[in-house]
């Protein structure tokens, strides 16, 4: 065997090896929902949508819990990362359009009953248009 | 020779107790279990995706708990109000650990919330709360004043939204006509 050629193999092989041996396939999507906090939407430790949680999905952003998207479908998306940005954990970007409704193209993963979602870019975004603060005031002190 | 027996006797209990099975505390959420389990610290873009930076993102991604049967467990809060887990686990990027803390069931999902970490095989529990310290460091304030225990009401970068957008996100005309009411 030539040189070059047992070259080309490890290098397949040192490539394969770096990656993690249980990676997913995953989906291209275009997806349309609200950025959430995951946490308090999940457990429902209080109402956790719209306006009406807005202050309190920027503080839960902010410490680096993960931020999700609620899709039409009714689940949530675990934002694992936007556009170029190298952080998901309290990106300020996603802080920008915490609560809002938008529209990303990505690519979903799913894991052991989780969908997580790489955001490529949001296409559209339309703001805060869930207005729940009438309803259920200010989440989760009221004020 | 008393005393030198009471300090042996301080030493013992103090390492005892360093060294002692923490115990998780129940939060009353949804379909809540008090777990502990064995798992690596993992990167969780990294294990899906293959995309694997070099320590875990450095504390800029989301991690995961892996346990030994392959399943990867997302853990979303630690011990502080409002606060993840990336700081808690950053410094365990593909080591073992001991997760101790709390699984909860609901709408359909299984996620975690940590309250004590510790490294396999020897390591010493901490609790997962170091957020606030980096937080309180990071804003010049001390860890244990009033303005770090209410970091989330004191943090620039939510401040600034607040102040630009309201506490609605509405603007602050609309967040005005609404408090006026309550």
């Amino acid at each position: 065997m030539k040189k070059g050629t047992l070259f080309a193999i490890a290098a397949l092989i040192a490539a394969a090896m770096a990656g993690p041996a249980t990676a997913a396939t995953a989906k291209r999507v275009k997806l349309t929902g609200e950025i959430i906090d995951s946490w308090c939407y999940i457990t429902e430790i209080m109402y956790a949508e719209g306006s009406a949680h807005h202050q309190c999905a920027l503080w839960c952003a902010a410490g680096g819990v993960p931020v999700g998207i609620l899709g039409e479908d009714g689940q949530v998306y675990m934002v694992l990362k936007l556009g170029q940005d190298d952080t998901s954990v309290a990106n300020p970007a996603i802080l920008r359009i915490q609560s809002h409704r938008v529209t990303v193209d990505g690519s979903v993963y799913e894991r052991d009953g989780i969908k997580y979602i790489v955001v490529n870019k949001v296409v559209d975004d339309s703001g805060i248009v869930n207005l729940t603060h009438d309803e259920y005031g200010i989440q989760p002190f009221g004020k | 020779m008393k005393y030198a027996l009471q300090i042996a006797f301080m030493a013992i209990s103090v390492l005892a107790w360093s060294n002692m099975a923490r115990a998780a505390e129940e939060w009353g959420l949804p379909e809540e279990k008090i777990t502990r389990f064995e798992a690596k610290v993992v990167d969780v873009l990294c294990e899906l995706s293959g995309d694997c930076p070099k320590a875990c993102g450095g504390g800029n991604r989301q991690l995961g708990l892996l346990d030994g049967k392959g399943k990867l467990i997302l853990p979303l809060k630690n011990n502080v109000i409002f606060a993840g887990t990336t700081d808690e686990l950053i410094g365990f990027c593909g080591k073992q650990v001991i997760a101790d803390g709390l699984l909860t069931t609901n709408r359909g999902y299984t996620v975690f919330a940590l309250q004590f970490v510790k490294e396999v095989p020897n390591g010493k529990w901490q609790r997962a709360n170091r957020f606030l310290p980096k937080w309180a460091k990071q804003n010049g304030v001390a860890e244990n004043s009033p303005k770090a225990e209410r970091w989330f009401e004191n943090d620039p970068r939510v401040k600034a939204l607040v102040e630009k957008d309201g506490k609605l996100g509405l603007g602050l005309k609309v967040d005005e006509e609404f408090l006026a009411k309550q």
